[in-house]
């Protein structure tokens, strides 16, 4: 058996580096929201051959009359060459006006084959709103675990138990959200749907320790909440591995394929998503399950003092 | 009989798989009977490119009416028609008084220009009535209204034209000049009607007859209507992809998808011998259901659904792998086969019924309070989870009890057990 409990500080230990680690990252990289959230506006255009970076961006900034951030980027598999236009300021633009630039752009570059790849274009007022939503939506899914929880899980006081959960999650949460920070990829929608599919999978793996505990208080009613808890993670140990394994198998498989292939939406996915995977299976072992402990403890020795 | 339950249930799992991939055609592709395969799923259009948009009312300073966003969607949806583009959704957000649009990528078209779509999607509607020769008579800010009503005799639908004073007087001039012939009404320049005038029309009032159906009728009545909306929209938040940045998305997943499908086969197969070899069948039946719950009601499939999707299969992968412990668990403490897989179903089923039932709590939240995006992840989680309890739990229980009554199969060699009952 492995002493969890006994061994917690080192485990709250290195869940308080990661995060000292991630607001470090807060600070020298800025949290970046993606203009899903912030609004504003980027075009993406697909050339041929060679160009200059700066004069497409001059060239924007002119016709626009906004400031163009331009960047280039080239896929590995296939080659191809994109120019990243960043409008500055946070407005949309109508699609009258990217017709303008359009045809301005064809007409200064046209030996280059330039063709809309991409292009994403938020009014300040709808990201907000779509934020706003996202939130609710994950505030909402929060509390209906936690009484889902605590209503499955009454034989080893629920609420707690729940709540021991929800730390958990939140831990994990904090984990993807400082992937996206450490690694500069701005909070986008795809954001959202890390978070989302983290907690389906941080709550399912604290629920399945929880059901050990569950089903082991009734085999061992005399056994006390740390020895409970430290036996029950121990005999699911094999399935927490071998589950975080196969998982993690998949995302990272997808994170290869979408760096070879230079796919942005699905690697800012696989990337968070492989790390909240660890973060997860980690947290129901280290965090969730010591927490627990701690909460009994403190409810037995009040209990005695009373 | 028993023995065989296996090899039945493998049979199925390939023949759902089958038509799942390749969908079933028999007879005329509108009345034969038709079950559509993977490559029939209808994608969003972060995945097969294309448009979408948020319009708003340019220049109006109160928020549009409810019948006026009405009329500004069948004005939109006239001009999708006009391009072709028939797969597109346009909503109505009343809330906000917006319209949302999403289109996708028109196939076999290389020079579609999608932000000049945009833009022209969203101006001023011109409902015009012709002569013959394609002159203008009248145009659709003076007609006040129509509507759609039915003619006493035989109950068919016609739809009836109320002008303004300067419009009645013109419509007068132009029946008695064109009495016999046709006058063609046009939204933009596409023709919507071409009724023939009986005789001189002088009290601004109209009727068009000769109306196939009812919804005909209203659709009609709809776009004249339409024509007299009082502003253009503008949308300022759009986005497009191309349909080769989308496809690139999809093949990406579809190559990675697979490969990883094979790596936790493998790893499944390794670890849990025959309980792994039965988990993999398990989890291409769910991949093969989850693919015909989306082709098959023709549900839009966006890249946050294939999230939805992996993040079911993973869970479905814990399932097998909870029970395939336990009832390894359950044989080292020297229990039979058959029992083992009994009491170790028995004592799994408890953690994944929690586990997938929170996620299915969390999906339904999704699709009631998410947007778009999210409302596809929720589907595919929640069917992904259902599924689970089938595929991981019934099915594969089935499939390793028909294994547990074959001599063959009992050797503990097929469970990663030594015979003393430590693990291999």
């Amino acid at each position: 058996m492995i002493r969890f409990y006994k061994n917690r500080n080192i485990y709250f230990a290195i869940s308080a580096l990661v995060m000292i680690i991630g607001i470090i990252c807060i600070f020298i990289n800025g949290v970046r929201f993606s203009i899903q959230f912030s609004g504003g506006a980027i075009l993406k255009y697909s050339y041929d051959g060679e160009i200059n970076i700066d004069d497409v961006a001059k060239l924007s900034s002119d016709v626009l009359n906004r400031i163009t951030d331009a960047q280039q980027t080239e896929d590995i598999a296939t080659k191809s060459k994109k120019v990243v236009l960043n409008l500055s300021g946070n407005s949309g633009l109508s699609a009258q006006e990217q017709e303008v630039l359009n045809q301005a752009l064809l007409e200064k570059f046209p030996s280059n084959n330039l063709k809309l790849a991409e292009s994403n274009i938020v009014e300040p007022f709808i990201g907000k709103t779509f934020l706003v939503n996202s939130a609710i939506a994950i505030l909402i899914s929060a509390v209906m675990i936690v009484i889902y929880v605590g209503i499955q899980f009454k034989k080893i006081s629920g609420i707690s138990a729940g709540i021991a959960a929800l730390v958990a999650l939140f831990h994990d949460i904090l984990v993807s959200f400082f992937i996206f920070v450490i690694f500069r990829i701005p909070l986008n929608d795809s954001f959202v749907a890390v978070v989302l599919t983290i907690i389906g999978f941080s709550v399912n793996d604290t629920i399945v320790i929880y059901d050990r505990i569950r089903e082991n208080r009734t085999l061992f009613p005399k056994m006390g909440v740390e020895e409970l808890v430290d036996h029950s993670i121990t005999q699911s140990m094999s399935r927490s591995i071998n589950t975080t394994v196969a998982t993690v198998i998949a995302t990272l498989i997808l994170y290869i394929f979408a760096q070879i292939y230079d796919i942005e939406s699905i690697k800012q996915f696989a990337l968070p998503m492989t790390f909240g995977l660890i973060s997860g299976s980690y947290s129901t072992i280290c965090i969730a399950g010591p927490v627990w402990v701690m909460w009994q403890k403190s409810k037995e020795r009040k209990r005695r003092t009373i | 009989m028993r023995k065989s339950v296996f090899a039945i249930i493998i049979l199925l799992i390939f023949a759902i798989t089958y038509v799942a991939v390749f969908g079933i055609h028999i007879g005329d592709s509108e009345t034969g009977f038709n079950i559509k395969g993977a490559s029939e799923i209808r994608f969003g259009i972060d995945i097969r490119g294309g448009g979408e948009a948020i319009y708003e009312a340019k220049d109006l300073n109160r928020k549009p009416t409810d019948k006026e966003l009405k009329n500004a969607k069948i004005i939109m949806e006239t001009r999708l028609d006009a391009k072709n583009i028939l797969d597109r959704e346009v909503t109505i957000d009343k809330i906000n008084g917006q319209i949302l649009i999403r289109f996708p990528w028109k196939t076999g078209e290389s020079e579609f220009n999608p932000q000049k779509a945009i833009a022209e999607l969203g101006e001023t509607a011109r409902l015009t009535f012709r002569d013959p020769d394609g002159n203008i008579l009248v145009e659709g800010k003076n007609v006040k209204e129509s509507k759609v009503q039915y003619y006493e005799k035989d109950n068919s639908p016609i739809v009836t034209l109320v002008f303004d004073a300067e419009g009645a007087k013109l419509f007068a001039a132009a029946t008695e000049k064109f009495k016999g012939q046709t006058i063609s009404i046009y939204m933009d320049e596409t023709l919507i009607s071409a009724p023939g005038v009986k005789e001189a029309i002088t009290s601004g009032e109209a009727i068009i007859t000769n109306i196939k159906s009812a919804d005909e009728a209203v659709a009609l009545s709809g776009k004249i209507n339409a024509g007299s909306l009082p502003f253009s929209l503008i949308s300022k938040n759009h986005s497009t992809i191309s349909p080769t940045v989308g496809e690139g998305a999809l093949d990406v997943m579809v190559k990675a998808g697979l490969i990883a499908f094979a790596l936790i086969c493998v790893f499944m197969i390794v670890y849990y011998r025959l309980m792994g070899f039965v988990a993999c069948f398990g989890l291409l039946l769910q991949l093969a259901i989850q693919l015909l719950s989306l082709s098959i009601p023709q549900i839009t499939l966006t890249l946050p659904g294939i999230a939805g999707m992996i993040l079911s299969l993973g869970m479905g992968v814990d399932a097998n792998v909870i029970i395939s412990e336990r009832v390894k668990e359950e044989m080292k403490l020297g229990k039979s086969l058959g029992a083992a897989i009994d009491t170790g179903y028995h004592r799994a089923f408890s953690a994944v019924f929690d586990g997938n039932i929170t996620s299915m709590i969390v999906a339904v939240v999704l699709m009631v309070l998410g947007s778009g995006a999210m409302k596809s992840f929720g589907y595919t989680l929640l069917i992904g989870t259902a599924l689970n309890f089938l595929c991981g739990v019934t099915v594969s229980k089935h499939m390793m009890r028909s294994f547990s009554f074959i001599k063959f199969f009992r050797n503990n060699i097929f469970y990663g057990i030594k015979k003393g009952g430590a693990t291999l």
